[in-house]
Order: C-alpha cells, then sequence, then structure tokens
C-alpha cells in the first residue's frame, strides 16, 4: 500500500433502494460501473478518493434488457458484450454496429452501457448513435435528502462540447430506452480510434425515413471527442422534406453548410476532422440516394 | 483491503489497496515476472491475463473486484497445452512476438482461439435470454475484421497483421486437430 493514502471504502450495494440509502449518506462517494474509463485515466491510481466507491455491479435491477411492441429498455449496468449477443433480433443495425466498434471484444466485456454515456468529458460512439435514435434515459437526482427521477433525451445529456451536464456524483443513470421506431437508412461510421487519436477522431451517425421518394425524417449526429458534439437541426430540417434522389450541387451545398456551422460553434476542430466530416456525411447523401435510385 | 483469489492456481490472501489496478498488484505484490510495466491509462495492451478463464486487460480490473476470481498470468498458462498450440505456430510460420509483447499477444490469441472453438467456460448469462454466451457465441463467429481488432488491442509493432493473421489461422488448425482427437 502507498503511504498516507487510505484504501477507499466499498460500498456494494445489491438493490436500489440500499444505493439510494449509501447515495445519500456518502455524497461524495465515486459511482463505480464498469471502470474502463476510470482506470485508464494517468492520475487514477494512487489517488484519494473521498466517502469511498459505490460498485453498482451487485445491483441486478441495473442489468435487465426488456422489450415490448414500443420500446427496449436497457439497464445501466449492461455490458456493450450482453447487449450486443442479446440484441441481434430487438435493436438496430446501426447500434450494433456502434457497439463493435466500440472497443475490441476484450474489452467490451467490461464497457457497461451507462458507464459509456456518463463519461463527464469525452463522447464516444454510443452517445451519438442513441442521441440520432432519440432514445431516452432515466435519471435518479439525489439532493437534499431527496430522490427524484426523469426521463431525459440522450442528445440533452451533453453540452455543445460533449461535456456531460449531469454532476454524477448526485446523479444515477439507470435504465436507457430506445423507441423500436427507426429510420429504413442509416449510416454509422467511425474513423480512427477515439481514445488513443482523439485530435484525428470523427464518429459519425445517420438515419433517415423515407416515404416514397421523399425525406420524410433525417437526423444525424457528427462527434469529435472531446472537441464537438454537433446535431444541427437547421440542416435536418433542410432535408427533410427532400425529394430523392438529392441533386449532388444540393448535397454539395449542404456538406459545405455542416462545416459553416462546425467552424462557427466549435473553433479547436483540426482541418483534418473537418474535411474527414465533410465527406463522411457527403458519401453518406450519396449512399441514400444510391440506395433511392436502386430501390 | 483484504482480497483472497487463486493466481496461478496458488490461493492467496493480499492485502492491497481496493482500487488497485490488478496489473499493479501482479507486478508489486505477487511479483509476477511476465508483467513488466504499467502504462498508466496509455492502452497499450500489454498487461493481458486470464481472469476467470476470459482474457482481460489487468490495468482496468480494480482489486475489489477480483474477490474469489481465479487468475491465470502468462507464467503459468505458458505451461498449459494450449500454450503449445501457439508456440508452434510461432514456430510454423518463423514469427515470434518481442519479448515485450509475447505474453500479451499470446494470450490475445489465445482469447481468439477460444472465441473460433467455442470453447469458453465460465459465461456470464445473457439478461434478454438466459441462455448463456457460451450458445449465443456459436453463431457469432469471430470473423477477419474482428481478429484484427481484437490483435490491435497491444500497440506493439514488431509484427504486421498478415503475420499475426497467418499465426492466428495456424494455431487454430492445431487447436482443432486437437479437439477433434479428444473426441
Amino acid at each position: 500500500m502507498y503511504e498516507g493514502i487510505r484504501s477507499p471504502v466499498i460500498h456494494t450495494p445489491k438493490t436500489l433502494s440500499e444505493f439510494n440509502a449509501i447515495a445519500l449518506r456518502y455524497t461524495q462517494a465515486q459511482l463505480w460501473a464498469g471502470g474502463t474509463y476510470l482506470m485508464s485515466q494517468k492520475n487514477y491510481y494512487p489517488s484519494e478518493i473521498k466517502d469511498g466507491i459505490i460498485d453498482l455491479g451487485g445491483i441486478d435491477e441495473l442489468k435487465k434488457i426488456t422489450r415490448n411492441d414500443r420500446f427496449v429498455e436497457i439497464g445501466s449496468m449492461v455490458t456493450a458484450s450482453q447487449l450486443l449477443y442479446a440484441g441481434k433480433l430487438v435493436l438496430p443495425d446501426i447500434l450494433q454496429q456502434t457497439l463493435q466498434t466500440l472497443a475490441s471484444q476484450i474489452v467490451r466485456h467490461q464497457i457497461t452501457i451507462g458507464g459509456s454515456l456518463c463519461i463527464p468529458d469525452v463522447r464516444l460512439a454510443l452517445s451519438t448513435t442513441l442521441a440520432i435514435l432519440d432514445a431516452t434515459a432515466e435519471i435518479k437526482h439525489y439532493q437534499n435528502g431527496k430522490v427524484s427521477s426523469h426521463w431525459i433525451q440522450i442528445s440533452k445529456l451533453y453540452d455543445k462540447d460533449g461535456n456531460l451536464l449531469l454532476n454524477a456524483e448526485k446523479a444515477l443513470m439507470t435504465r436507457i430506452r430506445i423507441g423500436l421506431d427507426f429510420g429504413d437508412f442509416q449510416r454509422f461510421f467511425t474513423v480512427e480510434d477515439p481514445i488513443r487519436n482523439t485530435d484525428e477522431c470523427v464518429i459519425f451517425a445517420f438515419q433517415a425515413k423515407r416515404t416514397q421518394n421523399t425525406l420524410s425524417k433525417a437526423q444525424f449526429c457528427i462527434n469529435f471527442p472531446s472537441k464537438a458534439f454537433h446535431m444541427s437541426k437547421d440542416l435536418e430540417s433542410k432535408l427533410t422534406g427532400q425529394t430523392l434522389p438529392i441533386h449532388p450541387e444540393k448535397v454539395n451545398s449542404i456538406s459545405y453548410e455542416l462545416v459553416a456551422e462546425l467552424t462557427k460553434q466549435h473553433s479547436n476542430i483540426t482541418d483534418l476532422q473537418l474535411e474527414r466530416g465533410r465527406r463522411i456525411f457527403e458519401s453518406t447523401l450519396h449512399a441514400l440516394n444510391a440506395q433511392e435510385l436502386q430501390s | 483491503m483484504k482480497i483472497e483469489c487463486t493466481i496461478d492456481t496458488k490461493a492467496l490472501s493480499l492485502s492491497v489497496n481496493s482500487n488497485k489496478p490488478l496489473s499493479l498488484m501482479l507486478m508489486e505484490d505477487v511479483g509476477n515476472r511476465s508483467l513488466m510495466s504499467h502504462c498508466k491509462g496509455e492502452a497499450c495492451g500489454n498487461c493481458i491475463v486470464l481472469l476467470n478463464g476470459e482474457a482481460v486487460l489487468s490495468c482496468i480490473i480494480p482489486a475489489f473486484r477480483l474477490k474469489d476470481a481465479t487468475i491465470t498470468t502468462f507464467d503459468s498458462y505458458q505451461k498449459t497445452r494450449q500454450c503449445r498450440d501457439i508456440e508452434r505456430a510461432y514456430a510454423k510460420t518463423g514469427n515470434t512476438p518481442c519479448p515485450n509483447c509475447y505474453a500479451s499477444k499470446t494470450l490475445i490469441i489465445e482469447s481468439i482461439l477460444q472465441g473460433l472453438t467455442n470453447s469458453r467456460t465460465n459465461r456470464m448469462p445473457n439478461p434478454m435470454t438466459n441462455r448463456s454466451q457460451h450458445e449465443d457465441n456459436a453463431s457469432e463467429m469471430l470473423n477477419k475484421q474482428d481478429i484484427i481488432q481484437e490483435l490491435s488491442l497491444n500497440t506493439c509493432q514488431c509484427m504486421d497483421m498478415t503475420e499475426l493473421l497467418e499465426i492466428v489461422e495456424i494455431a487454430l488448425t492445431f487447436r482443432r486437430r486437437k479437439r477433434v482427437r479428444r473426441n
């Protein structure tokens, strides 16, 4: 053991009500889901942790996946591997693709869905895809000795730079709900490793619904980890209602509008990332056109 | 915190900080020789061990998650028959990883072989279907892209991906032959 550093107390609640009691008593305690992000921080060990660690691994209520006709509900402690195996029949293709690219199988066994969404400063692939799928998360807040529960859209959990807006010390994500009414055209791209090569990484998710030869709904999210988490309502509404195939000149102009928006709102994105983002966006729209022309 | 676990077939009771990474425990408290460095979050992939039969990065496993766990490091894995398949594949291709990543790359290949031959044990139940992942894996054969993704976990550049893929392929042939003979 390191001198002067006390071993943190580990709280291991078995139920949510036990967790509530512990969380209200030890307000500074660190919540522990899979631990992949926390332990990959340079200053993780040795370090002092006030009020100890609350290990969420023992709470079975957070490890369930349920499905009905309208939505799938995923417990926040379900691992990426478990969701990938379970989700073949119930989840949209884009989410499966996202889970596969999240990390290697060895690490996927450890990454939890809630943990991945609640990283404070870096947005990874899962947040990007869930944001365009209009997923919502149940958040329990612990304040002044009271527990309150709210459903919040995943896209509203983060600011424009991708920082988590929740105070993780006083809140717990328990479930994620994904509606089953998703678009018939979905694309997901990730370029470079978001952890090892943050400065060059681009994560992009897109889904669209087509009615006859018109885009009735288009949603996309472009994510530059630790720099920008960008969803553009303006461009989405410009795309919605377009007749397919979209004219190549229009595709070109919309993709440059995206670049202009990104440059205006986020100053720290590198030129390489911007160009990658633009080309991915443009090629997605061309793929949408190609699919329309084939059908 | 007192942790009771089995490391390389030895039942140990260790007194360590509850949040200490397994990689540091193995280096500082157990004196393991196959782990040589602690990358502190650099994600170098050089600290693979088998935790309850499953490959994990030991730098992201805290001590408090190790109660009653069985840990197999390369020190004891290299004495097993499974390791022979991979060593024979190294010999056959004439390509061997460098000493820095030898242990980790071998354990990653073992994890891939387990996935491909579907021989994993001690699996977590699938929360949706209550089937084991073992059953699910039957239809989840790793493809080439997945194998590359697994092998990329170790960032050492001593071998290229084509060489590693060839080793996996040959080791898999040895492993399957062994299984056929056993059956």
